[in-house]
């Protein structure tokens, strides 16, 4: 009995050494799957707090579904989010901080130029990968550019291909321009100036606010009394339908009010009475391309946010799935190499099937859709693509006009 | 004259006085609060915007009707200011130079709120929109103008009347130009001035926060009003004198008039700018402000 028993004992013994071995081998697998990092600087606070936050929300969605997928390299994709407070100086703290304590392979997340701007320094410098998903200023891909990648088109580019669509709906068409003194807007109305110059469409009036305006009311009519066919129009924040208002207010017909780019907020701002107005846009739900999966990305995210994903969200959630095609083609996590298959990489947005490759300079090769607001509700709308164009960044001469 | 001329001086003469009366307004409820106290509220842009959010709360999210969202973010303004009065104001009341110690105070709220507003309402969205109260369009001779805003128009000026009326004939009125004039003399004839103290406190506040609504009414916003604001008010209780309410009324319209007309030749560079020249050339003649006591 004492035997038999002794014998049970010792068979409890030896599986309990197995199984503890086997649960040692499980912590050093995991061990060896430590994630690969990768530095996300963004503004979760400050005055662009929302487009850092919504862009974090996107990246999330990615990251998990990538790394649900197996991550890159046998390992998950870790993004060490930090906040760059929507400050300069900030940024680059975050971004040293991340490269020499948290060790990450590489950089992205700015959503503001400004901010983009100072980690392109110190990404260029200290020749670390960076990514730049959202900003649009033309110099984060200026020619020498090295590390410096960008997903969305540069702001001049919109705004030539605002030209070329008025171009060919209504040649010749009299235009207006009325829109606030950001970095990004001077960009896009520079683009857009020389374009259409070029386009042969006259510009009737030329209003430039300057950042904090309240009111347009005075320079709505300004506008209104110079009788363009089309107003280009866009502001910073609020005052973005404060002038939309303000110019359909003056009896404007939306089919006549052209924004050079629309997120979600600002189209679900602009309300009922916008049904009809043109906006440009880089992903959208009414797109014709938009995969199954993009689908299925912005009904999650409806889900999860309350309201569809626009652009933003959508460049944030595909740069894991970047990151991971660039790793898996590198085949390690060293950044040099990893900046070279950045540079080398040919892939498709998975939400949208539109063609990322990057040129000499970081620069994607830029495209653009004219969406047509179709319909508003409260917190969703619908739109139809009108307008569809692709060109080369070398197509304008976009570092001449934007220093 | 053409219609285009008719359409550009109506707009200009609508934008002045919508702008300059919610100027005024929220000038008004600063000046009140530093006359009788002697408290200059850095943070007037902040609460100005916090009525503002409130009733985008409320209207959006509530799907409340605005009007009612705004009475009920004006009555919310109350215990509001009454609470920070007897956890924060009251304390100073018998500080020696202690206008120095409120601005500090009230710069500290407007860091509080700022980063309130930035981690709760700058990450649900961009600009914020109150439904307007009443639909529609006016059409004065060429010039389309929202019922809405009239009707925003309409309540300011009432509510600076109101404000001129209380102040000029009520009791309460008399009491508080008294405090403002000579608070040991108004002691010594029965003014309970620590009553006036908190009084001004909370009507000050009531009336910056009637002025973030009204102006949430007849525009979008953002989070970054509030600074602007504060800058503008500031300026006009300076311009008008730092304590007079009348002051406060006449240089709030008068900078709303002087960036509408500017715009009509200039641009709004020039234009939003304008009434910060017209700021320091009112100094340079007269600089303890045009309505100082």
């Amino acid at each position: 009995m004492t035997s038999k028993l002794g014998q049970v004992m010792g068979r409890v013994a030896a599986t309990a050494v197995i199984y503890g071995a086997a649960a040692g081998l499980g912590a050093l697998s995991a061990q060896a799957a430590e994630p690969i990092k990768i530095g996300f600087v963004t503004e979760m606070t400050g005055p662009w707090a929302f487009f850092g936050t919504s862009c974090v929300n996107g990246l999330k969605m990615g990251e998990k579904e990538v790394n649900d997928a197996g991550g890159a390299l046998g390992r998950p994709l870790g993004f060490v989010v930090a906040d760059n407070q929507t400050n300069p100086q900030q940024a680059v703290a975050a971004s040293r901080s991340l490269d020499t304590q948290d060790k990450v392979v590489a950089l992205s997340g700015p959503t503001s130029s400004d901010n983009a701007l100072a980690i392109y320094g110190y990404a260029e410098q200290n020749h670390l990968p960076f990514l730049v998903p959202v900003a649009a200023y033309p110099q984060l891909t200026k020619p020498g550019t090295r590390y410096t990648f960008r997903i969305e088109p540069d702001a001049a580019g919109w705004g030539y291909a605002i030209a070329k669509y008025i171009e060919q709906r209504k040649p010749g068409a009299k235009i207006a321009l009325i829109y606030s003194d950001f970095a990004l807007m001077r960009a896009i109305f520079a683009g857009l100036k020389y374009q259409a110059e070029r386009s042969k469409l006259p510009i009737v009036a030329d209003v430039v606010f300057p950042q904090g305006s309240t009111d347009a009311t005075v320079q709505a009519a300004q506008v209104r009394a110079a009788s363009p066919d089309f107003v280009i129009s866009v502001g910073g924040g609020g005052f973005d339908n404060t002038i939309t208002n303000q110019l359909l207010d003056l009896g404007f017909k939306p089919g006549e009010i052209i924004h050079p780019y629309g997120i979600t907020t600002q189209i679900l701002g602009w309300g009922k009475r916008s049904v009809g107005s043109i906006y440009g846009s880089f992903f959208d739900q009414g797109l014709e391309s938009v995969t199954p999966a993009g689908r299925a990305f912005i009904k999650n995210y409806k889900d999860k946010y309350g309201r569809p994903a626009s652009y933003i969200e959508n460049y944030c959630y595909v740069t894991p799935y970047i990151f991971k095609a660039a790793l898996e083609a590198a085949g390690s996590v060293d950044r040099e190499k990893l900046r070279n298959a950045l540079s080398a990489l040919k892939m498709k947005e998975p939400t949208s099937d539109i063609p990322i490759a990057f040129n000499e300079n970081g620069a994607r090769a830029e495209y653009i859709y004219y969406m047509e607001i179709t319909g508003i509700s409260d917190n969703d709308y619908t739109s139809k693509q009108l307008y569809h164009t692709e060109w080369q960044p070398t197509v304008i001469p976009v570092n001449d006009l934007v220093k | 004259m053409s219609d285009a001329t008719l359409l550009i001086a109506l707009s200009t003469v609508f934008s002045g006085l919508i702008l300059g009366s919610v100027f005024a307004l929220v000038a008004a409820g600063v000046t009140i609060v530093y006359g009788s106290i002697w408290l200059p509220n850095a943070a007037n842009g902040q609460f100005f915007l916090l009525a503002g959010l409130l009733a985008w709360s409320l209207s959006t999210w509530l799907g409340l009707n605005p009007a009612l969202a705004a009475l009920i973010v004006l009555a919310l303004g109350m215990p509001f200011a009454y609470l920070l009065e007897i956890t924060l104001i009251r304390r100073f009341y018998d500080v020696p130079d202690r206008n120095v110690a409120y601005f500090v105070v009230t710069l500290g709220l407007t860091q509080v709120f700022s980063g309130l507003f930035s981690i709760t309402y700058g990450q649900w969205s961009d600009q914020y929109n109150i439904p307007p109260i009443i639909q529609g369009i006016m059409l004065i001779g060429p010039f389309p103008i929202a019922n809405n805003r009239i009707l925003v128009l309409a309540i300011s000026l009432l509510l600076l009347a109101a404000l001129f009326i209380l102040l000029k004939h009520h009791p309460y009125g008399r009491a508080l130009r008294a405090v403002f004039q000579n608070r040991e003399a108004a002691a010594l004839r029965g003014v309970n001035v620590r009553g006036i103290y908190r009084l001004s406190f909370i009507l000050g506040t009531l009336v910056i926060f009637s002025g973030g609504l009204l102006f949430g009414a007849a525009y979008s916003f953002d989070l970054s009003v509030s600074w602007t604001m504060a800058i503008t008010a500031f300026a006009i209780m300076i311009v008008g004198g730092p304590g007079s309410v009348l002051g406060a009324l006449v240089i709030g319209m008068l900078f709303g008039f002087t960036q509408a007309i500017v715009s009509t030749f200039s641009t709004p560079t020039v234009a939003t700018f304008s009434y910060l020249g017209a700021m320091l050339l009112i100094l340079l003649i007269k600089p303890s402000g045009l309505f100082a006591r």
